[in-house]
């Protein structure tokens, strides 16, 4: 058992409440873009999170990002005749962003990250207690 | 006194028993978003109180004394199969540091005493 696997175990959960943060922003950016390399509208992006297994010598790993996918739910369809990507109906197909869920994934991420943070810092604590033993 | 006693040993022991907890409380928030995740714990307070409730503790017995990691399934789950309560695993993380804190100042003034006895410092 390794004295600071507590801190690399934190360290895993915030790098993927990072990650997590960053694909947030980058669907909130993406809200109404309607052109992508692949052609038709931006695709929701998702993080997908596993227990990472641990390595040699440690007793838990953390987390792990098993990786980013796309959210295959429909895309919104909205009338607006003079965009430019609009069908003969008028229609636009917009991406199936929702800013208000995105919010709610962004505060999610953010207390995630803190709970993170503050067990990170009770590591600390407790090796810094540690060393003051022989003062 | 011994200079190791079962004293300094159960010291030792519950430091050890409140790291482990402390790296699997950490686990626990790492993956608070993870699918599936059922949280763990540790209770190496039972598990050293049976050590020393035998009637025969003695440091070697106490060294071997072992921690082992529980997985929780009775708490509550959320949609996605995870068991994680933020807010429990705070409390627990805080309980956690308090616990060794005193282990800590515990062994530190046993420390001192022992400087003092040597001669080399303690009482400076």
């Amino acid at each position: 058992m390794g004295m600071f696997d507590a801190l690399s175990i934190s360290s895993t959960g915030m790098s993927a409440e990072r990650l997590r943060m960053d694909v947030i922003a980058e669907n909130l950016a993406n809200a109404e873009t309607t052109r992508t390399p692949e052609g038709g509208p931006y695709r929701r992006q998702e993080v997908v999170l596993e227990q990472a297994s641990p390595t040699f010598g440690e007793v838990l790993g953390g987390v792990r990002v098993a990786g980013i996918v796309s959210d295959t739910s429909p895309p919104r369809r909205v009338y607006d005749p003079g965009h430019p990507d609009a069908d003969k109906q008028g229609y636009v197909t917009l991406p199936n962003v929702n800013p208000v869920n995105e919010m709610v994934d962004l505060i999610t991420a953010q207390r995630g990250y803190e709970a993170n943070v503050t067990a990170m810092s009770a590591a600390k604590q407790m090796f810094t207690k540690t060393l003051d033993v022989l003062h | 006194m011994e200079l190791f006693d079962t004293t300094m040993v159960g010291l030792e022991r519950a430091m050890s028993g409140a790291q482990l907890r402390q790296q699997v409380l950490a686990n626990n928030l790492a993956n608070a978003n993870t699918p599936n995740f059922k949280r763990s714990d540790v209770d190496f307070h039972a598990a050293l109180a049976n050590a020393f409730d035998s009637g025969s503790a003695s440091p070697a017995s106490l060294n071997a004394t072992k921690f082992s990691i529980q997985t929780d399934t009775s708490s509550v789950m959320q949609a996605d199969g995870n068991n994680v309560d933020v807010d429990t695993e705070m409390a627990n993380l805080s309980e956690n540091s308090l616990d060794y804190q005193s282990l800590t100042s515990v062994l530190a003034s046993r420390v001192k005493i022992l400087q003092t006895a040597m001669g080399t410092g303690g009482a400076s």
